[in-house]
């Protein structure tokens, strides 16, 4: 064969390239493991308020090739009592219902009926459409005493600049449905007196029926790897609700100028929501051994309510299999434009949506915690997490004619609980 | 031979973690940029399967695979299976690309040859007695059919090491998006860049003393090819472990080691294996040939 060196050497890479290029051995049978992950979570609210117990159970099927099955199953069971809406009284307060009950004078009622065990389900499946994108999608369903829910997901990533940066956007979609006890009452009608006995339903105002919503979101997410310590992640999501946004058991005071309740009115929450956020994150290994990350998150919604979370972590390895991880998170938000903490005699036919729900006021909260666990490569590997939760609220939304009488109740204590979660994850 | 067939991962140094097992009696190790270590366990496992496997089916150490049936066929034709005659194929066009240098039936001479660091070189009639049974020309390749004449003998051992990190790369990449580096006894191969978009930092061995010079790997492959642990001393000349094929006779003169970088374990592994054969003449083999080496003399 008469070939110069040149020729020869693509000769050479021809005849490579033909040889690794045929027939490339399936990937050989691979073990298909299931990662398990297991946790519970006790969460523990001051003053005998919401205790619950919560436990969770993943698992994750490698199916090789990139592929995931994922199955996740939660059961929460919630006990204790919830403020109902209403301000505190000089008076005891009695509210109606199938088990009526009663708040000592100067207290903040607390519905304690707040009892309920609810399950939660999601299964998923994600695979690689090329080297380059991952396509997942997942379908959950969650029950209530009263309450169900169904949902599904679609996400997709591609991967750019050698991996280095991933692209994704998502959609979820949620419908629920509320068939509350006596069904739904009607915004802000008057709650029926306890004395009242010849209410069927004992509850007032409900029109017997049920109810519905939808969810749909949007998330773009954007991941870097800045270089091999360090990673930038930002998501934006837009979050449409429309529907019943109700919480049927929530009701107002309409109080006195003495700041005293007439009687109480269910609340009213406009139809829908639309939620915005963006959520950037930061994340860099350190000292070649620990983990330190930082993230920032601003909500804003057209209810008014704004809000922004920070959040700082880092995880210290010590030994060689051990971590702690100290946590710390802020957050701050500002209250619904509907948000009252009460409605002077009158404002329930003036105003078309009100709520004193808690979760709707201006309150600022932080959570600290510290969590422990072991990290070997390869075996059952367990956490322990201790978590402490502050809120502080912001009085807002008090009613003008009223406000020197409602002042000498204590209309938004401070609420704190406890978290304690426990976790083994094992490959099984 | 019998090897532990075990897949262990170490955590590294400087972060991460590397993947070993040992296969075709050299140590192999498989590094994952920035994923867990169970990560790195799952795709180790992948890549030994895969190196095992050709291990076990061209292994002439075996007497359960096509080599062997093969070798002990005294001249009746064998079918064989289609990755062996893609490989017979490869070593065909191997051999007249070299003119005769690349012969996947040169094992023979190990026969008269037994580089255990003595002085024993064979005679020239020790040597005219084994070279009718060496000679890719006196095999009859009709694919999937080799007829070849009782006596002789093939052996994939020259360059089935490197075919086996290619081939182990390819199974991997289709497993992982990470950046994936194979390495089974100095021949590498890798997947691409690091995740930080820096190659690879791979310590060539020599005949040299001091710290091992270091070729940066962007893509591609490595391999290595020298006689540092395997010649013959006889009247001050060292016969390497060389062996040409048409003579039957060592190559003298040659360079001690080379590295070859090139697209693929395989083609850097013929490379580097054709220059040795060129003895003295190996740079300029390697320079006519357009290859990215080093050469240790």
């Amino acid at each position: 064969m008469q070939l110069t060196p040149e020729e020869k050497r693509r000769a050479l890479a021809a005849a490579t390239l033909t040889l690794l290029g045929g027939g490339l051995p399936s990937a050989q049978a691979e073990d298909k493991t299931w990662d398990i992950d297991t946790a519970v979570m006790v969460y523990a609210e001051s003053d005998n308020r919401v205790q619950a117990v919560e436990p969770v159970l993943k698992g994750t099927l490698n199916l090789g090739a990139e592929r995931y099955f994922t199955a996740k199953l939660v059961v929460d069971t919630l006990t204790g009592a919830s403020p109902n809406g209403a301000t505190p009284a000089s008076t005891p307060q009695t509210f109606a219902g199938p088990s009526p009950y009663t708040a000592d004078p100067n207290e903040t009622p607390l519905d304690d009926r707040f009892r309920d065990t609810r399950f939660q389900g999601v299964v998923d499946y994600q695979f690689p459409l090329s080297d380059m994108d991952t396509l997942g999608f997942g379908v959950n369903a969650g029950t209530e005493y009263d309450f169900v829910s169904l949902g599904a997901n679609l996400r997709y990533a591609r991967d750019l600049f050698q991996h280095n940066t991933t692209l994704s956007a998502g959609l979820n979609f949620e419908s629920d449905s509320i068939d509350p006890v006596g069904g739904i009452p009607i915004p802000l009608a008057v709650m029926r007196p306890a004395s009242d006995s010849d209410d069927d339903d004992m509850n007032g105002w409900r029109d017997g029926s049920s109810d519905s919503k939808t969810v749909t979101d949007v998330v773009l997410g954007w991941t870097q790897v800045i270089d091999p310590k360090s990673l930038f992640q930002m998501n934006y999501s837009l979050s449409r609700s429309s529907g019943y946004q109700n919480d049927p058991y929530k009701v107002l005071s309409v109080v006195g100028t003495d700041g005293e309740p007439l009687r109480y009115v269910y609340e009213a929450r406009p139809d829908s929501r639309s939620k915005n956020a963006l959520f950037m994150s930061y994340k860099r290994f350190v000292f070649g051994r620990d983990v330190t990350e930082i993230s920032y998150r601003y909500m804003t919604d057209d209810w008014g309510i704004n809000s922004h979370t920070v959040d700082l972590s880092y995880r210290w390895y010590f030994g060689s299999a051990h971590y702690l991880e100290p946590h710390l998170r802020w957050y701050s938000q500002t209250a619904a434009d509907f948000y009252h903490v009460a409605l002077d005699d009158g404002e329930e036919s003036l105003v078309s949506e009100a709520s004193a729900d808690t979760r709707l006021a201006e309150f600022d909260a932080v959570t600290a915690g510290i969590k422990i666990g072991s990290a070997v490569p390869g075996r059952g590997n367990w956490s322990l997490r201790l978590e402490y939760y502050q809120q502080s609220p912001k009085l807002s939304g008090v009613p003008t004619q009223a406000a020197d009488g409602l002042s000498k109740f204590d209309l938004q204590p401070e609420l704190s609980a406890v978290m304690l979660t426990m976790g083994y994850r094992f490959t099984w | 031979m019998v090897a532990a067939r075990s897949v262990t991962v170490a955590a590294l140094p400087g972060g991460g973690h590397a993947g070993r097992f040992t296969a075709m009696a050299a140590p192999c190790e498989v590094l994952v940029d920035g994923v867990s270590a169970n990560a790195v366990r799952r795709l180790t496992r992948i890549v030994a399967r895969e190196v095992w496997r050709i291990e076990r089916h061209w292994s002439r150490y075996r007497d359960d695979n096509i080599v062997h049936r093969i070798n002990t066929a005294g001249g009746r034709p064998v079918t064989v299976d289609e990755e062996t005659a893609r490989f017979l194929d490869y070593a065909q066009q191997l051999h007249a690309i070299s003119d005769g240098r690349f012969d996947l039936s040169s094992g023979v001479l190990r026969r008269v040859w037994r580089f255990d660091g003595s002085d024993r070189v064979p005679t020239a009639e020790q040597i005219a007695e084994v070279l009718p049974l060496v000679g890719w020309h006196r095999v009859h390749w009709n694919p999937p059919v080799l007829t070849m004449p009782a006596g002789m003998e093939i052996d994939f051992g020259g360059i089935g090491k490197e075919y086996a990190v290619d081939r182990a790369l390819r199974l991997v990449v289709q497993q992982t998006k990470a950046p994936v580096l194979i390495n089974c006894g100095g021949d590498l191969a890798v997947s691409g860049a690091r995740a930080d978009g820096s190659a690879w930092q791979v310590g060539v061995e020599t005949p040299e003393p001091g710290p091992a010079p270091v070729i940066g790997l962007p893509a591609g492959a490595i391999a290595s090819s020298g006689d540092t642990h395997r010649f013959l001393l006889k009247d001050g000349v060292r016969y390497p472990h060389v062996l040409d094929p048409r003579t039957g006779q060592a190559v003298l003169g040659g360079p001690r080691t080379i590295s070859v970088r090139a697209a693929s374990c395989t083609e850097a592994g013929v490379l580097a294996t054709l220059a040795l054969l060129h003895g003295a003449q190996a740079q300029e083999y390697l320079h006519d040939s357009a290859a990215d080496a080093r050469v240790w003399w």
